[in-house]
This record gives C-alpha cells, sequence and structure tokens, in this order.
C-alpha cells in the first residue's frame, strides 16, 4: 500500500491532483505518527524492563489498590508520557527562543520522515523511492542539524557541549554508515529499498537466506560496521556523549522540560527504529522470511520486518546495559581509523567478489 | 597567519551536578574539551563537626564521627575509639578486637563496592553500579542485624562495642564471603576489563608516587600509585599485625603505574584481602564480654594523641587533646579524602572533559569527610 | 599493526563477555531479583533474641517509645543525647510513690521503684534525633528504648512514621494534664513565682 495507491482510490484525484496528493500525504503522516507514538510507548516499557531484569530487580509492577502501574507495570509507559505532557514547559530567559522551540522538531522531522522509505511488508511503503536508501541516510542526518540548534538555543554551557559534541560524533559516523551501504547497493545494482529485499529472496546453496549479510565475508563485516554507526548516530551508549548525564548533566538538552525534552525521547527512540529497520532491510532480508518459501506474504512480511528490526533495537539497549561510554575524542578514533578504513576496504573486497563470484 | 588565541571558558561543574560524589563544586577552565585548569571549591557540607565536638562528651562524638564518613561509618569509629583508648590506656577484651576488625574490614569491601560503582558511573557504566549496591546492601544488611542501624552504626564504643554478636552471626558473615567471592570476577568481567573503561581509564590522571606522597596522599590512591604503605601493616593498630594479608599495589597492568585504572583495580583486590582478613579473624575468634572494658565515665588524663588508622579511603586520624575533663577541649581530624581531592588540581590539567570526572570519581572522595 | 588488529579482538570479545554477562543476569531474573515490591511486601526486620539482657535486645534504630509510667524523672537520656532533642520537665511531687490519679500519675513504675517527681514534660523531636540509641542505655528503668526493645509488646513495631507536619514529628510522652490541677503539686514558693 503505497501512497500511489491511496491516491488513485480517491474519487477525484484525476480532477484535483494535488489536493488528492495532500490528503493522501497527511493519511501516511498520521498514520506514521501513530505507528511512532505506539512503538514509542512499547520500547519506553520494553527499555524500563529489560534495564531491570539485566539489572537484577523487576522494574515497575503494579500490585494493590490505589494509583498503580498496572498489571506488570504495563501502564507506566502512560503515566510517564502523561506526565511529561502535563509538567511545565519552561523556556530559559535567556534563550534563544525561536530556536529553542524550533529544536525538538527539527530533531523529529529527522526521524520521522525516514519512515516514507521503509518497507514493513511486500506492499506497505508509504513511498517506494528509487532512491529509498539514500533518502534515509540524507535525512536521518537532519537529527544532528536540532541537535545543534537545541545545545546553541539553550544559551547553557553544558548544552553547547552536547551540541557541539553530537555534531561531530553525527559528521563523522555517517561516512562509514554510508560507505557500509554502498557494499549491499554494489551487490543488488539499486537503491530502491523495496529493491534490495526482492533482491534477497531466495536462499545460497539452499541453506542460508540469501541475505546481504551472509552473501560474502566483506559485508558480514559492513553489516556491523553500519549497526554500531548507526546506535552512534542515535546517540545510544556505548556512543551517548551528546547527553553523558555523569559529564554533562543531560547534554544539549539540558533546558528542556515536559513535551518538548519528549519529543528529543520519542526521535531517539524513532531513530533507533530507523536504524534498524535499515539495517535489517538492507543486510537482513527486510520482510524475507529466513526460511526461503515458507511462511511467505504479506502478514508474515510484516512480520518477519518487525521482528528483524525489533531484535536489532533490542541489542541497541543491550548495549547501553552493559557498556560504559567513550570519550569523545576515542570515539572519532573509532570512526576515522577502525570503522573507515574497514569499510573502504569492505567495498573494494565486494567488487573484487562479485567480478570474480558474480 | 598568527597563532590563534583562544579564551578560556570557565565552567562550574556542581555544586548541583550528577558526578560530583557529593555537594563539591569544580571551577574548571576549559578550552573546547581541553581542561586547563580545575580548582576545587569545597564547604557546600561543612556542619562544623570539630566544633560540635568541643561541647558533647566523649561517648557522644562517636554519632558524629559516623556521619563525616558515612560510606564506612565503623571505620571511623574504629578510628576514634583506638584513639580515645591509647589516650586512657584501656585495653579492650580479645573478642572486642576482633570484632572490630571483622566489622571494619566488611565496611571497607562495602565502601570499596560504592566506590568501584560510582566510578563505573562516572564512566557512564550503569549495571556494574546496580550490581555492586546489590552486594552492598547485603552487608548492610548484616549490620543491621548486628546493631540495628544500616549507615551510621555508633557501633564501636570508647573501650568496647555497643552490641555483642547476635548468635550465629559468624556464620551469616561467612555466607556473605562465599557468595561475595565469586561476585568479584564478575565485576571483572563486566567491567574492569572491559575494553571501553580500560581506554578510559587506563593512562588517565597518571598520580606519580613523587607528587602523591607530597601531597599526602593515602590510602588505596597512593597504593595505585605503587607506594607500599597501608597502617594496617606499617603502624599496626588493634589487632591486625595478627592477620596474614598482602598490601595490594598498582602495577601499572593496562598503562601507566598510578592511572585511573589503577587506582580501581587496587580497591577491587582490596576486597578479597578484606576478605581473606574476615576469614582469618571469624577462624580464631575467641569468646568473651565485651561490654567488660567500658570505662563508667570517659575522663581522660590531661594530655593528647594523634592515632591514625586506616580507613577505605586512607590514613584517617584524630587528633585529640584532653584537658581531663570529659569534654575534648579540641579535637582534629585528618580526613584522607581531603588531601585526595588535594591532588585533583595537580593530575587533571591538560586531560579532557570526561576524563576529569572519571580521576575525580577514581579518588573516592564522600565529601561529608572533606568538608566535616 | 599486529596491535591494532589485536586492538579490535579485544574490544569485541571483552564486549562479548560484558554482554553475556548482562544476558545470564536477563534470562535468571526469577532467580535473582533482589527488589521487593515495597507496599505489598516488606523488608522483614533482623531476627534477634528478645530479652531483658542488655547485651540482647532486638534493636531497630527506629522512633524512640517511652513508657511514661515508668519514668522516674532522672534525665540521663536527656544528658546522653548528642543532639539534644530531649526535653524533660520535672515536678517534685509532695507524696513519693503515691499515685495521683486527678493528673493520672502512677507512683510505682513496674520494676517496683518509687517515683519522686512528676513528669509533666517529655518531648523527643524525631526531627533532630540522630538515631544513635544512646539514650537507651542508661535509663535505668529500661523505659526509653528504640522502637523493639524489652517492652516492644506494649507498642507496635514499625518503622514507617512520615508526617505532613513537622510538628507532628515532636512526640510529647507526658499525660496530658491540664495547668491547674498540676499546680496543685508544685511547691508553695515556685508557684507564687508561677
Amino acid at each position: 500500500m503505497t501512497i500511489d495507491q491511496i491516491i488513485n482510490w480517491i474519487p477525484f484525484s484525476a480532477d484535483l491532483p494535488a489536493i488528492a496528493f495532500v490528503i493522501a500525504a497527511s493519511l501516511c503522516a498520521v498514520t506514521v505518527f501513530l505507528f511512532i507514538a505506539i512503538y514509542a510507548l512499547g520500547i519506553i516499557y520494553g527499555e524500563v524492563k529489560i534495564s531491570s531484569f539485566m539489572q537484577d530487580k523487576v522494574g515497575p509492577m503494579g500490585q494493590g489498590v490505589g494509583f498503580h502501574a498496572g498489571k506488570w507495570g504495563l501502564l507506566q509507559p502512560v503515566a510517564d508520557a502523561l506526565k511529561l505532557i502535563l509538567k511545565e514547559d519552561i523556556i530559559p530567559a535567556a534563550a534563544d527562543k525561536k530556536l529553542f522551540i524550533m529544536a525538538p522538531f527539527v530533531v523529529f522531522i529527522g526521524a520521522f520522515i525516514s519512515f516514507a522509505a521503509l518497507p514493513f511488508n511486500q506492499n506497505t511503503v508509504v513511498s517506494d523511492l528509487n532512491i529509498g536508501v539514500f533518502y534515509i541516510l540524507a535525512v536521518g542526518a537532519l537529527s544532528v542539524l536540532g541537535i545543534i540548534l537545541a545545545g546553541w538555543g539553550s544559551n547553557n554551557k553544558w548544552a553547547l557541549y552536547g551540541g557541539m559534541r553530537s555534531a561531530a560524533q553525527i559528521v563523522s559516523y555517517e561516512i562509514p554508515a554510508g560507505l557500509s551501504i554502498v557494499t549491499a547497493v554494489m551487490l543488488t545494482g539499486t537503491l530502491s529499498m523495496q529493491g534490495i529485499v526482492e533482491f534477497q529472496s531466495g536462499t545460497i546453496w539452499g541453506i542460508l537466506p540469501n541475505w546481504i549479510v551472509f552473501n560474502n565475508p566483506f559485508t558480514f563485516i559492513s553489516f556491523f560496521i553500519f549497526y554500531i554507526s548507526g546506535v552512534a548516530e542515535c546517540n545510544r551508549t556505548p556512543f551517548d556523549i551528546p547527553e553523558a548525564e555523569s559529564e554533562l548533566v543531560a547534554g544539549a538538552f539540558t533546558e528542556y522540560s515536559g513535551m518538548r525534552y519528549a519529543f528529543f525521547f520519542l526521535s531517539e527512540y524513532a531513530e533507533m527504529f530507523v536504524i534498524s529497520a535499515v539495517a535489517a532491510t538492507v543486510f537482513l532480508g527486510g520482510w524475507n522470511s529466513p526460511i526461503s518459501g515458507f511462511f511467505d506474504g504479506p502478514i508474515w512480511g510484516l512480520f518477519w520486518f518487525m521482528g528483524k528490526t525489533l531484535s536489532l533495537v533490542f541489542v541497541m539497549l543491550w548495549f547501553r546495559w552493559t557498556f560504559p561510554r567513550l570519550r569523545v575524542d576515542q570515539l572519532m578514533n573509532v570512526s576515522w581509523k577502525v570503522f573507515l578504513p574497514f569499510s573502504l576496504v569492505n567495498i573494494f573486497g565486494v567488487a573484487i567478489w562479485s567480478l570474480i563470484v558474480g | 597567519m598568527g597563532v590563534v588565541h583562544g579564551d578560556l571558558m570557565t565552567l562550574n561543574i556542581g555544586p548541583q551536578h550528577p558526578s560530583t560524589h557529593g555537594v563539591l563544586r569544580l571551577k574548571v577552565k576549559t578550552d573546547g574539551e581541553i581542561i586547563s585548569e580545575v580548582e576545587p571549591i569545597i564547604g557546600y557540607l561543612h556542619r562544623c563537626f570539630e566544633k560540635h565536638c568541643e561541647n558533647v562528651t566523649y561517648d557522644q562524638v562517636i554519632p558524629y564521627t559516623d556521619r563525616c564518613d558515612y560510606i564506612a561509618a565503623m571505620n571511623n569509629n574504629f578510628g576514634y575509639a583506638v584513639a580515645v583508648e591509647e589516650l586512657m590506656e584501656i585495653k579492650v577484651p580479645e573478642r572486642v578486637e576482633y570484632i572490630r576488625v571483622i566489622v571494619a574490614e566488611l565496611n571497607r569491601i562495602a565502601s570499596h563496592l560504592l566506590a568501584l560503582g560510582a566510578f563505573g558511573l562516572d564512566v557512564g557504566a550503569f549495571t556494574p553500579f546496580l550490581y555492586m549496591f546489590r552486594d552492598r546492601e547485603r552487608i548492610l544488611d548484616l549490620f543491621e542485624v548486628l546493631c540495628g542501624a544500616r549507615l551510621l552504626y555508633n557501633y564501636i564504643w570508647v573501650g568496647g562495642i555497643s552490641h555483642d554478636f547476635p548468635p550465629n552471626f559468624d556464620s551469616k558473615i561467612i555466607e556473605f564471603l562465599d557468595y561475595f567471592e565469586p561476585k568479584i570476577d564478575e565485576y571483572n568481567n563486566l567491567l574492569t576489563f572491559n575494553k571501553i573503561f580500560i581506554e578510559r581509564t587506563a593512562d588517565i590522571g597518571v598520580l606519580p608516587p613523587e607528587i602523591a606522597i607530597s601531597y599526602g596522599v593515602s590510602g588505596p590512591n597512593l597504593r595505585g600509585s605503587g607506594v607500599t604503605w597501608d597502617l594496617r601493616r606499617d603502624d599496626p593498630y588493634s589487632i591486625y599485625d595478627k592477620f596474614d594479608f598482602n598490601i595490594v599495589i598498582g602495577e601499572g597492568e593496562m598503562g601507566t603505574v598510578g592511572d585511573c585504572w589503577d587506582r580501581y583495580f587496587v580497591r577491587m583486590i582490596e576486597m578479597k584481602e578484606s576478605v581473606k582478613i574476615i576469614r582469618q579473624a571469624l577462624k580464631t575468634l575467641p569468646s568473651g564480654d565485651v561490654h567488660q572494658a567500658l570505662p563508667k565515665k570517659i575522663r581522660p588524663p590531661k594530655g593528647s594523641i594523634y592515632k591514625r588508622t586506616e580507613s577505605p579511603r586512607g590514613d584517617l586520624a584524630y587528633y585529640i587533646v584532653s584537658d581531663g575533663s570529659p569534654i575534648p577541649y579540641r579535637l582534629k581530624m585528618r580526613s584522607p579524602a581531603f588531601t585526595s581531592l588535594s591532588v585533583l588540581e595537580e593530575i587533571s590539567s591538560g586531560w579532557m572533559m570526561s576524563d576529569v570526572l572519571a580521576i575525580l570519581g577514581s579518588l573516592d572522595i564522600v565529601l561529608g569527610e572533606i568538608d566535616r | 599493526m599486529s596491535k591494532y588488529f589485536r586492538n579490535i579482538f579485544e574490544t569485541i570479545s571483552t564486549m562479548m563477555t560484558g554482554m553475556g554477562i548482562t544476558w545470564k543476569h536477563m534470562m535468571n531474573i526469577r532467580k535473582d531479583n533482589v527488589t521487593l515490591q515495597y507496599p505489598e511486601e516488606r523488608w522483614p526486620r533482623p531476627e534477634r533474641d528478645i530479652g531483658f539482657d542488655f547485651s540482647e535486645y532486638n534493636i531497630i534504630r527506629s522512633r524512640l517509645q517511652v513508657d511514661i509510667d515508668d519514668c522516674i524523672g532522672c534525665m540521663k537520656c536527656e544528658r546522653a543525647c548528642p543532639v539534644q532533642c530531649i526535653k524533660i520537665v520535672t515536678t517534685k511531687s509532695g507524696a513519693k510513690g503515691e499515685d495521683l490519679p486527678d493528673i493520672n500519675h502512677t507512683g510505682i513504675t513496674s520494676s517496683g521503684t518509687k517515683k519522686a517527681l512528676i513528669v509533666s514534660r517529655f518531648d523527643i523531636d524525631m526531627t533532630e534525633c540522630c538515631y544513635c540509641n544512646l539514650c537507651t542505655y542508661p535509663c535505668p528503668e529500661e523505659c526509653i528504648f528504640m522502637t523493639g526493645g524489652p517492652n516492644s509488646h506494649k507498642h507496635p513495631i514499625d518503622y514507617e512514621f512520615s508526617q505532613y507536619d513537622r510538628n507532628d514529628l515532636i512526640y510529647k510522652f507526658a499525660k496530658d494534664v491540664e495547668e491547674e490541677k498540676l499546680s496543685k503539686y508544685l511547691p508553695q514558693k515556685e508557684k507564687a513565682e508561677v
């Protein structure tokens, strides 16, 4: 179900194409927004519970009478969201008001519009762009602008530190991430997300699914480089230096409260989804079933896509609750001295590989 | 093109900041991420401990010593009791000495667990902190059984202790030690030998032994710099000379001798040594009346005493001047964390923002003891 | 060059070790869980023999309790307190060891001591209390104790005593008696001053 199909369903689309497009686009946007909101509630609950389990505690549990967090604390994310909405929205007197207000939305937009090119299953994609991967990488980098705006607009030294760190980090991690995607694109020969997924159907030698991650050793390494660069782009531990709470209080988000603060979180979680979804689509076969020929079809496709994506999101949570944080210069070292040479070697390797094998 | 001149930015870390271990304020001059000058500003937790002590009787001082280093209250009680006993020339029963050593070493483990966990938190690792707190909690439970309090014990008194061990308490301690020893390996695997952690701490904030000695740094921080100095061995008080234990020193295993990782690892191994001491003490724990030597009225003769003991943070010393009345004429506490903090200025300039907080964490300061 | 690759290998292997530990904890949460669901489950009080023996108090450093009927007004606890949170005012009762029903005064303590003083004020400010337990040791009648002392059967043992008002944390243990009734027992000279 793409945006084009929705436009075709609208009866007056032939006469008033512009209005039909706006209606269809807002329909898609609302759906995606609802999806993000529901997913965020789920992932907040997941993060709370998973972190608790890893730390020998059980997390929110509702028991007894009166106000409580529901069975197994299921209502906890709702309570968190309500609290953030109801909190006072403080704009510091010395802040640059326009930038300060704009920043959370700019950050959110970056993650939000990436959803347009994600193929949820065989049919469901808002718009199957012929440059889908390229588009996602490009708009994903928008969020750094928002974080810099937040850091600058807050007029706070901690926030400024956070903003500058974030800029340096995201800019440098874009490069290995992009180069790793290139290896996949070289094999598939297309930038369209659906095209990349379709390339990955079938099996290798009848056993392994024909996913790009198993295609050759270079793409195998590429997958990890892309995924870890993606973790860095989402500002998650061990790369959470822009909001390093033990150093920079809350980094770029120090001065934010209430709903604006919630938007930063929402976009962080949304971005985690986007990165995991891209990794799952490009390297792990997207909506393809791991056992080729079985469990196919649109519903199973959605299941496989979500399953793969959410497992990768889970690994991000797992990272966060296990590792210490890197220092800002070590972060750069990892990017420029390890990931970049490896991804260049990967591109070279894949090129040779496809000449010889393919 | 000439040299680019950048202005330095002044940044106040604290007094309200997640990783200043209390209410410490660091006035930091930074050039971007690089720190050029750190000035610790203390006094936010000053509670006039020493002046208070000039107005309360000797036994009433003990609750106040609890509140100085609230992480290791037993060791503070211990040091004070030992000092006053030496002034009054009291000989405490053998059993009291053993019990004191056991609780002091248990408290040392608890204190080190907190120090290591908080240090992990400073470099961004959340889970080890909670694991260490989980095990520290068990020690606090033991103390609750022992004297009813979990944090501020008022347990070691001048001339004795407030309560004898409850029945079966030693088996409870053994049970804890058996549980605890394998956990040290878990911490090591989870945090100590994690490459990111090593990168963050090895070769960072190197404290050379000469500087450490000239600043008067003591305890695990000094031993981390490779100096074998432990009052339990070098100036034995109580019955520490009866036990066999090693003095752990930093060996620069991952970087240079005296870096943050060494200071961290010394504490980790010291916990094992404490376990060793407790096991030895429990094996030879004599029986007897613990209240035998409690003086009816504490009225030391005229004179003064300077007695130092090894608290988890280093040389903790009490200087007590007595004028023969039941109230101390003057009481001065030499706080180990204070000297540890003073060295921060020396070793942290030139490092990055994140490193300064890691160095601060590795020094294991307790603001209650610094400001008193 | 070999150091470069060894570094990468070490990073990966130590990270996997760490992740293995957290994974193990996550999977064994039912066994490893150490937290309690507070209002429903409570941390058990440590068990000790409760007895009158000095060394075997089942002490819990919690709120202070006073059995005012046993108090002889010796002020030892007030002197022992390092933070001066106990305030006691006593008056001489004319008849030693006699009950004075009009002001609800018991003449003889439970251990048989005849009381010579009427305790007209016995306030403990629990906001100031430092829970050092020093006041309980000198008491000759064992009438002041932290919760769970020898007379714990007389009082519920609880360590939840938060209040909305600070003044509610000033515990007044003395019998609530009207001023005129009490003034009868004041010596005449002092009465004139009052």
